[in-house]
């Protein structure tokens, strides 16, 4: 058991510590007024998704890192899912603004209302925000949920 | 059969052997994320989260339905058929209901959208149906949300200390979140703060700094960029003229007490007669108030009146506000409908700052007769007193934010 949690601990703490660096990168390019694209990575860099996203994302990063000391405790346990929940946040807004983009055609005179199939497919393609890239990893979290309410 | 007080208490502890079983409780992990969400050096940054995540969907869902659908409705289809068929082009009547338009090298042109037309069946339902309904109906989808899980209670707690700072307490946060989306029910709400002088704060600091969902819904349509810096000139303003009011006026502003409940899964059913009683509501106190708003501002214009108070007025406007003369049209339409005086100050050419500064005036400015007949309903020595410190706001705050342009050079 103490070794189950002593390799939740390394993940959350790796976890937090990217997730940390993420939301720190988030708020220096929003800081420096531009935008950040490295492969399937891109950082916003206008005041609301970069900004106030990253100052989220760094939170998120503080919370992992601040629960994983005594893992097993309950109120230990709370913060790195809301760590993960801050991030199913954020993921969730970026992804629910992938779907409204993607849906309409956004011509305003002529056309098709709707998008395309490409158009459509292609608003999902990569690169994403740094939320949606830590969200698989985020999902960890319920496994443990999991085996702590078959535990009880 | 009379009891003395210690068989009172003999029989309280039979009922309760019998009724009562003691442990030891074992925290779930609902109740640390709840004790996480209440506790401030944790509970703020989740507040930070989920007000980002109430304004994010907020913006793409009133985009998804006003960008991507009804602007091209309106503007491609609506407009020029109802240009087309109305009769009287360049008539008052047509002016009013469809299309003031303009007048270019001599001649009288059609406006090519309906945020320019300002007439009733074209700015008036755009702004009503196209710009307001989806903003209102995700505003309170979220609202409804955020109150059934059973996040409102622990941000009322969390908010405490700063509102005390204002007079007010953290239930002062119901009627300031529904304020947001509509003034009118949140004047009601402010029956839920117990002394006279906790309401006057509340009631003046709603209808001066809190912009209603229309005014939000199209202030995200317009001026989208800008959204940030109106709303930070307005969360300040709205802390410090709180903090002076609760100096001033006279009264008490006692501590409350609250029950916090645990975290539950949302009902649908619940949701949704929230949601449809508030947009039901909403729309027929909005819904006539838009068109009749539109109607009014467009006589005031074909009166000259608009034009003849932006004269009278330009010397303020200009010299103390620091925004274009023009903006007084928008401003006395304001009265009727902010959201409508929005729409109409974007087609104004005019500087990014001057833009904030006016779209602040418009929020600063009187509240729109729906409020102001709420208001009137809650008490006219009220009203009065916060007619009273509305206009000093509006020239204090109106003029503290030209000076604060000038000095950073953008003015």
């Amino acid at each position: 058991m103490a070794g189950k949690s002593s390799v939740a601990a390394i993940y959350f703490a790796i976890l937090g510590i990217v997730t940390t660096a993420f939301g720190i990168a988030d708020i220096l390019v929003t800081a420096g007024a531009s935008e950040f694209a490295y492969g399937i990575l891109e950082i916003s860099g206008d005041l609301f998704r970069g900004g106030w996203g990253g100052v989220i994302v760094l939170f998120a990063g503080l919370f992992y890192l601040s629960g994983i000391r005594n893992f097993d405790d309950i109120h230990q346990f709370s913060k790195v899912v809301m760590g993960s929940i801050l991030i199913w946040i954020m993921a969730g807004c970026d992804i629910f603004a992938m779907i409204t983009e993607s849906i309409p055609s956004w011509e305003e005179e002529t056309g098709p209302w709707f998008n395309t199939l490409d158009g459509f497919i292609g608003t999902y393609a990569p690169p994403y925000a740094p939320a949606v890239l830590l969200l698989p990893f985020s999902l960890v979290v319920v496994y443990y949920i999991r085996k702590r309410k078959q535990e009880i | 059969m009379k009891l003395t007080i210690d068989q009172r208490w003999d029989l309280i502890d039979k009922i309760a052997k019998q009724t009562v079983t003691f442990g030891e409780y074992k925290h779930t992990l609902k109740d640390a994320i709840g004790e996480l969400t209440i506790k401030p050096f944790t509970g703020i940054p989740i507040a930070i989260a989920v007000m980002y995540a109430f304004w994010s969907i907020f913006g793409s869902f009133a985009g998804f339905f006003t960008d991507g659908f009804f602007v091209r409705l309106f503007n491609a289809y609506w407009l020029p058929w109802l240009q087309e068929v109305f009769p009287g082009q360049g008539g008052w009547l047509y002016a009013i209901m469809v299309d003031a338009g303009g007048i270019e090298g001599g001649e009288f042109v059609l406006s090519d959208n309906c945020l320019e037309s300002f007439g009733v069946l074209t700015s008036g339902l755009f702004v009503a149906i196209g710009v307001v309904l989806p903003a209102i109906v995700i505003f309170y989808l979220m609202l409804a949300l955020l109150e059934d899980i059973g996040y409102m209670p622990r941000l009322a707690v969390l908010i405490d200390t700063m509102l005390h700072k204002i007079g007010l307490h953290g239930y002062a946060i119901v009627p300031t979140i529904l304020s947001l989306g509509c003034n009118v029910p949140g004047v009601t709400a402010t029956r839920i703060l117990e002394t006279k002088k906790q309401r006057f704060i509340m009631m003046t600091l709603l209808a001066i700094f809190i912009p209603c969902g229309a005014q939000i819904g199209i202030m995200q349509d317009v001026v989208p960029g800008l959204m940030g810096w109106i709303l930070l000139y307005l969360i300040i303003g709205y802390f410090i003229f709180g903090y002076i009011l609760n100096k001033i006026v006279p009264g008490k502003a006692p501590e409350f007490l609250i029950d916090v409940p645990p975290y539950r899964r949302p009902m649908l059913s619940n949701i949704g007669k929230k949601v449809w009683g508030r947009i039901t509501g909403f729309f027929k106190v909005a819904i006539p108030f838009v068109l009749l708003g539109a109607a009014i501002v467009g006589v005031l214009y074909q009166l000259g009146v608009i034009r003849f108070l932006g004269d009278a007025l330009a010397p303020v406007f200009v010299g103390w506000f620091g925004v274009p003369k023009e903006t007084a049209g928008p401003l006395i339409a304001a009265f009727l409908r902010k959201d409508l005086a929005v729409a109409q100050l974007s087609v104004i050419e005019m500087t990014e700052y001057q833009m904030i500064t006016a779209v602040v005036l418009v929020s600063i400015y009187f509240p729109c007769v729906a409020t102001f007949a709420m208001m009137l309903k809650e008490g006219w020595k009220e009203l009065l007193g916060a007619m009273a410190v509305l206009t000093v706001v509006v020239f204090a705050y109106g003029g503290l934010i030209h000076l604060i342009g000038i000095l950073l050079g953008v003015a």
